[in-house]
Formats: structure tokens, sequence, C-alpha cells
């Protein structure tokens, strides 16, 4: 039995559905990505599972009791929201102190344990300042502090880094992988940034319209996504019909899909073919560098393909150039 | 639950009153169940029909004048960042809370017949001044106007946050001078704030009692005061009647709401950014 | 642009001399013996001495503002409740609530008063009890004010938010409301609060019509006052407008400290 478990989650709006029979299990300690493009559902079934909002029908199971029909705050849960959370009539420490004043604990016990959490997140020359006096990094460290201070059995992050701007975004998405770790947690963390999921998990469930597309660690998504939404949405894969094949190798496809990672096709010498693998010739259209990859965009027949490779700075192709490119077979996936 | 004491309240001292004034209004005064003659003697008396007729036109009047005024005033203010403008509006929150018969005696002693204004009008040879007098429906506007204006223009002001600088750039860029730009954009623009702010002032003025009475006890022919007289006074209280008479102004006042609505709703091109 | 900020200036430097000039008027009324002519004589305080000293007249003050106390009180509570029940469990219900505050706008006046009037004057005890009805009376005309401002001061804070993250932290949805939505908008609801009592300190129509002369109010004594000797009248209406003034003056601090926040 998993530690969380979601059983046929259905969420109905009136006569829409948002969430389709969902079925969800979560392992003790793990951080768990909820990830999809806006309105697949993933805010929707976080929210589900912290109590407010209930479920049309289906069972939510955590450490082995059903929670289903529990009020949020008999459910020991934690929750980070995306912003202005923080009572802005209270300082940090008050903020952080107040699940704990909930809970009757005493004042000497409040104290260290918010003095602790504090220092844990960075915070301890913040505790006596108010929330508009401090960044929005603060902020959310500051609800993050004041989420996890209760122990709670689960902690549930609903987007709370889209909001901060991305420099900082990066650092924070580190400082809550490491606390998650250090505590050994378990977490759901809300994004509908792909490269936010990939850094941060244990696990990514991909959802896309109400329904779960695919459930994997980062790399098995990264390297085999199993539908054609998945290919889309995760990394920066190149995506063709069979007719675009057709037009690239010459070759006829006997699925409607193929897709492949611009990091897997190469340049190679003219003329060469090896066993397992599609040689291509074409001609070089652009050549961008993000940051530390060069990407080539290729016209192969009339059929652009981008090409990843690490920017060394040395050999570099010039636009205009004829070239060679080569895809293993195994590189390449079909729907 | 919770709810409960907010809708006694509401229910005691504003919802049953209003229907018991409604239902009052097709009672007959001398007892005898449902009638329409209180309205007809509306209709017919002259007394009532003056009443009406005063009101109303006092009414559009001194709207009319407190929102021009209150339109440069706004104007004005949006237009100047100064401690000036801080002053002013100081002062129209200070003068808003003037009305009713403390406004009254003050013009008493200002344009009452022994006046400030009327001797310096004697004084000056100024006969506008010198002849001028408080107590007819003409007077009092005077006075009508004086508390439209601060209500107007705290109304307004907000509305001016809404005049985009840019605006007015492109029109100077495309050649047109201030006064066409706010002929063509700037009016309107603001119209439903205009208009929405005009419904008010009328409510307000048609519904103005103290200052009146202030002025001229029952001694003049408006609105409120008949009201007022019905129920309360030396002679016996004639409850129908004054509900017919109420209703008339709750009429009147929601015929202005829905005219003005109808208008700004021409102005709303494709909705309200705010 | 030299031309326009003078012109202005001008503009709104006329505006105020006309509304000042009543009050400025009034004042040297109420400072001079005489004044017959353009310039006035007879430079005394004698008025305000005698006002001051009258016990009617301090009694009044008190009775006054006594009066705003407990209207504001009731109102402010019952929308409170009100708005908790709108905010935490009902949101469509809002727009009714809403609704039944702004109808007072178009029924002030006189025309709630004599409904009132003749809808208590024959019932019992209670209702029909002069003080009872004007302070029902009072409580339903400020309720626009004290509804706008208690929602004003909602919009200004994230209610959603606060709410559900202090339900997560495990707060029961009353202790959410009252012990965090509130304290934030409590100073919206100072300012409205203070709004109500210029209101109610400034309300003729409801105390002549309800109590006729037995609740004598600020404005009732003026009234009377004005009738028989202006001189002391004037002192009346200066005092007046000092504490209009001065409720006028917080008011506004209020706000602007809000502002800065």
């Amino acid at each position: 039995m998993a530690y969380i478990e979601m059983k046929q989650i259905v969420k109905k709006y009136g006569t829409t559905s948002v969430l389709k029979q969902i079925n969800l299990d979560i392992e003790k300690g793990q951080l768990v990505t909820l990830l999809g493009p806006s309105g697949c559902g993933k805010s929707t079934l976080l929210r589900c599972l912290s109590g407010l909002e209930e479920v049309t029908s289906g069972k939510i199971f955590l450490d082995g009791q059903d929670i289903t029909e529990l009020e949020p705050r008999k459910r020991e849960i934690g929750m980070v929201f995306q912003q202005y959370s923080l009572f802005p009539n209270m300082t940090v420490a008050q903020n952080v102190a107040f699940g704990l004043k909930l809970k009757k604990k005493s004042e000497g016990e409040i104290r260290e344990k918010v003095k602790n959490i504090l220092e844990i997140v960075g915070l301890s020359q913040q505790a006596d300042r108010y929330p508009t006096q401090i960044s929005g990094g603060q902020q959310q460290r500051a609800a993050l502090a004041r989420a996890i201070i209760t122990e709670p059995k689960v902690l549930l992050l609903d987007e709370p880094l889209s909001a901060i701007d991305a420099l900082l975004r990066r650092s924070l998405q580190n400082e809550i992988r490491r606390i998650q770790q250090e505590l050994n947690i378990t977490a759901v963390f809300v994004t509908h940034d792909q490269s936010e999921a990939m850094v941060m998990s244990d696990m990514i469930h991909l959802l896309y319209q109400g329904q779960i597309e695919q459930s994997a660690p980062p790399a098995e998504m990264y390297l085999h996504p199993k539908t054609r939404f998945a290919a889309s949405f995760i990394g920066n894969y190149n995506i063709y019909t069979d007719v675009q094949f057709h037009q690239m190798t010459g070759l006829k496809l006997d699925r409607e899909m193929l897709v492949f990672r611009p990091e897997a096709v190469m340049f190679c010498d003219p003329g060469r073919t090896e066993m397992n693998s599609y040689t291509m010739k074409g001609t070089i259209k652009s050549e961008i560098a993000h940051g530390n990859v060069l990407r080539y965009t290729v016209d192969v027949n009339g059929v652009p393909v981008n090409v990843d490779t690490l920017f060394q700075g040395e050999e570099r192709y010039e636009k205009g150039q004829e070239c060679y490119l080569k895809i293993a077979e195994k590189d390449c996936i079909s729907y | 639950m919770a709810l409960l004491p907010f809708l006694v309240v509401a229910l005691l001292y504003e919802i049953i009153p209003l229907i018991m004034v409604i239902m009052n209004s097709f009672q007959s005064d001398a007892g005898t169940g449902i009638t329409l003659e209180n309205y007809q003697t509306i209709a017919e008396k002259l007394l009532y029909q003056k009443a009406i007729f005063n009101s109303i036109r006092i009414s559009l009047i001194s709207s009319l004048g407190g929102i021009v005024v209150a339109f440069l005033g706004a104007k004005a203010i949006a237009e100047s960042k100064g401690k000036i403008a801080n002053l002013f509006m100081t002062i129209l929150n200070m003068v808003s809370n003037f009305a009713g018969v403390p406004l009254a005696f003050a013009y008493m002693v200002l344009l009452g017949n022994a006046g400030f204004m009327v001797h310096v009008g004697q004084k000056l040879g100024i006969s506008a001044l010198a002849d001028f007098n408080l107590y007819t429906s003409d007077g009092m506007s005077m006075i009508y106007i004086y508390f439209q204006i601060p209500l107007a223009t705290l109304l307004l002001v907000p509305a001016f946050a809404g005049i985009r600088k840019e605006w007015k750039e492109a029109v100077a860029l495309l050649g047109g001078k201030e006064g066409l730009f706010w002929r063509k954009v700037g009016i309107p623009v603001l119209m439903p704030e205009i208009l929405g702010t005009f419904s008010v002032l009328f409510a307000n003025a048609l519904a103005a009692y103290a200052t009146v009475y202030a002025l001229m006890m029952n001694n003049i022919s408006l609105l409120p005061i008949q009201i007022a007289g019905s129920y309360v006074g030396e002679v016996k209280t004639r409850p129908g009647l004054g509900g017919a008479l109420s209703v008339v102004m709750m009429v009147l006042m929601c015929l202005m709401i829905l005219l003005t609505n109808r208008m700004s709703r021409h102005f709303q091109k494709g909705g309200n950014p705010s | 642009m030299k031309k326009k900020t003078k012109a202005t200036t001008f503009l709104m430097v006329l505006i105020m001399a006309y509304l000042l000039l009543p009050l400025v008027v009034t004042i040297v009324y109420s400072l001079f013996q005489k004044w017959t002519d353009i310039v006035p004589e007879q430079f005394s305080l004698g008025s305000y001495v005698i006002i001051l000293q009258d016990k009617e007249f301090l009694l009044c003050i008190v009775r006054t503002l006594a009066a705003c106390v407990i209207p504001i009180g009731i109102t402010v509570c019952i929308i409170l409740l009100a708005m908790f029940v709108t905010t935490v469990y009902f949101p469509s219900l809002d727009k009714y609530v809403q609704i039944i505050c702004m109808i007072p706008y178009t029924i002030q006046g006189v025309i709630l008063s004599v409904s009132i009037l003749s809808a208590y004057i024959r019932a019992g005890s209670f209702l029909g009890n002069r003080l009872v009805m004007l302070f029902g009376a009072y409580s339903v005309i400020i309720m626009p004010y004290i509804y706008q401002g208690i929602k004003n001061g909602m919009s200004a804070i994230n209610v959603k938010v606060l709410t559900e993250a202090a339900e997560m932290l495990g707060a029961a949805r009353m202790y959410a409301f009252f012990r965090i939505i509130v304290p934030n908008i409590l100073s919206s609801i100072v300012v409205s609060a203070l709004l109500a009592v210029g209101i109610i300190f400034g309300d003729y129509v409801l105390v002549r019509n309800l109590t006729g002369t037995s609740f004598q109010n600020m404005q009732i004594y003026l009234y009377q006052t004005m009738k028989s000797d202006s001189t002391k009248a004037s002192a009346v209406f200066v005092i007046i407008m000092l504490i209009t003034c001065l409720i006028t003056a917080v008011t506004l601090y209020l706000k602007n400290k809000e502002r800065e926040k």
C-alpha cells in the first residue's frame, strides 16, 4: 500500500469533467510533480488531495486512512500557495508559529521550533519583519516554513515559484528540494514548467485534459515519452508526420508520427550509411545560441530539423552550407 | 445562521417600511380599502403637481450645475499634483458634511434678507445680489448647487484616473488641441461615470429635506416637504397620500437611474476595462 | 504647460472660495455683535461663552455622539457576520447582500423616516419606542457605507488564499475569518465607521420625523436656536463645523495612512 493513494478520482463542475478517473500512488519520502499545461487539472487534483475541493467521486487514502470525507484542517497536510498567502497582519515569526499555536503547543516549544525552522529556510534575520517588508522569494520561504513546522504528513506546493523571477527560481528549486530531502518529507509539487519538474522530482505525473498521460521518473520521461502529447510537452522534440518523414528520408513510415530529440541527431560525413540509422542531406537554415547549446535548424527537403550541439565555439557550420545528418533508429519514437 | 441578525435588521427597518409605504399608497385615508384615489389626488391637485414639478426642476438644475462644476474641479485635481490639489480635496471632504440645517443657516447669513451678500449688493449697486430672494425655489437652487458640488466632485475624481495620458499624446500628435481631446475622447469615455454621478446627484437633490425645511418649513411646494407633511404635523396624518407621494419620488429616482443606465450603455463600447 | 497649471490652480481656488464663503461669513458673524454694514463691529466671544456653559447644549453634543455609537456597532457586527457567511459559504448570496445594503442610497432621508414611522408608530412597546426606531433607521442608512468599507478592505487582501492557508494550518473557518481577515480590514472598517459618524451627526430629517423634538440632537438644537437668536446660532454652527471637520480630518488621516501601507 502506497503512502498516498488516489483511486478513480473524478471531479466535475456542473457537466464539465475536469478530472477523469485519475489513479495515482505516491510513495513516502518522495517529491512527485504534477506537470501539465494550464487547464489540464493538475491544480484541481492537488486541491482535491488537500481537501479544499471535494471530489465528485473516488477515494483518497493517506497513510492507510481514508481521508476522502475529511475537512482540510483535519488531514495533517501542509500547503504552500502560489502567492500572497502570508497573513499581512503578522510578522514572519508569528506567521510561522500560527499552526503550532492552533495545536496549543507551549510557548517555549513554539519559540524553539520557529527558531530552528527559520534557520533551515534561511530567514532568521527576517523573523520580526512583516510580509510586505520582505521579497517574494523570502515570502515563499516563510510560507514553506509555516507549512512544514507542524510536521505534516504531506506537503503540497501549488506552483509556488511561478510568481518568482527566473534567476531566483533556480536557487529556490534547489532549496526546496534540499529541505524536502533533509527532512524526508513526502511532497507533491504542481508546475507547468517541465524543466522545473525535471530538476526537482523523483517522479513526474504528466497530466493532459484531466487524465494522466504518463507517470515516470524524469530521465525516463525525457528519453521515452509515451504519447504524442508527452513528446510535444517534454524537452524540445522534433516532431514529424509520416508525410514529412517520407520527404526527409524517402522511406515509408507505418505509423502516423515520428519524433526524436535534437541532441540525438548528429552531423556526419557525406555518403556514410550506417546500420539502423537514417541519413539525410540538408542545408543549414539558421544557427542560434541558447546559452551553452548551439541549435541549428537544417532544411531537409523542405522539412526543418533542429540539431542541438554543445557550444564548443570551434567548428561551426554556416548559413546556407550543405550538411549530412544521421539519427539512430533506436533514438526515434513513433506513434 | 450568522446571516440572521443582518436579515432581521434589514427586514425590520428597510424592507417592511418600504413595503408598507407602497401598500399605504393604495389605501384610502378615510379607511375604505384598496383604491387609487391617492394617486388621483396627486394628479389632480395643483399643489402636488407643483411640488413634483418644482422638485424635478430644482433637482435637474442643481445636478446639471453641480456636475459641470464637478467635472472642471475633478479634472483640475487630476491634472495637478501639488499642495493645492490636496487642499482642495480636503476642503471638498469637509464641506460635503455641510449639508442640512447648518447649510441653510449659513446661507441665511449670507444671502438672507439681511444677509452679507445682500448688503454688499446694495452698497455696490449690484441688483442681482441686492434683490436676491433666498426664499424662493430659484433662490434655493443656489443652496442645492452648493451641496451638489462636493459630492459630485468626490465621485468623479476617481474616474479621471482612467484617462490615459497616452490618449492625450496621441491626439496632440495627430494635430488636435486640448478642447478637441475632451470633446471627442475624454468626455465620451467618462460618460458612464458622469451619467452615474448625475443620477446620484438627482436622487440627492430630490430627497433633500433638512436644508429646505430649515429655511422654509412647510411653506414651499417641494416633494419631500409634502411627504413629511402628510405624516407629521398639526393636521391629521394622511399616510395614504404620503405613501403615494413617496412612491412617486421613488419612481422618479428609478426612472432617472434607468435613463442614465440606458444612456451610459451607449457609451460603453466593448465593456469596461475596469 | 505653465499656462495650464495657472488656469487649473485658479479654477480650484475659485471653487474653494465659493465653497468656503458661507462658512467664513458665518464664522465672522459669530464673532461680532453687530453686522449691519459691510464691516462687522464689536468683536466678542460672548456667544461661545454662553453656549459652552449651557448644560443643555453640552448634553446635546453628548447625546448626538452617543447616538452614533450604537447603530454603528450594530451595523458593523451584522454586516461582518453576513459577509462571513457570503465569503466563506455562499459566495452567490453576496449579490443579494449588496442589493440590500445599497437600497438605503435611494430611500434615504424623508422616505425612510416616514416609512419607519408609519410602520411602527402603533406597534408595541419595543418596536414602537421612538429611540428604537431611530437607531434602527440609523443602522440602515449607514449600511451602504459600512458595506462598501468592508468590501473594499476585503478586496485589498486576498481573502480566498488567506482563508485557505489558515484552513490548511488547522484553523476552523470562523477562526480564520475573525482572527485573520477582520484584523486586516480593521482600518477600512474604522474609516467607514467614521464616515457613518459624520452622517449620523449631520442627520436632521430622521430625528425630527421619528422622535419629534424629544431627542434633541445637534441639528435640532441649531434649528431651534436659529429661529430665536442668530448670533448664538452661529456659534452653535461653528461648534458643529469644528466637530465635523475633526471627524473628517481623522478620517482623511487614517485613509492616507492606509494608502501609505
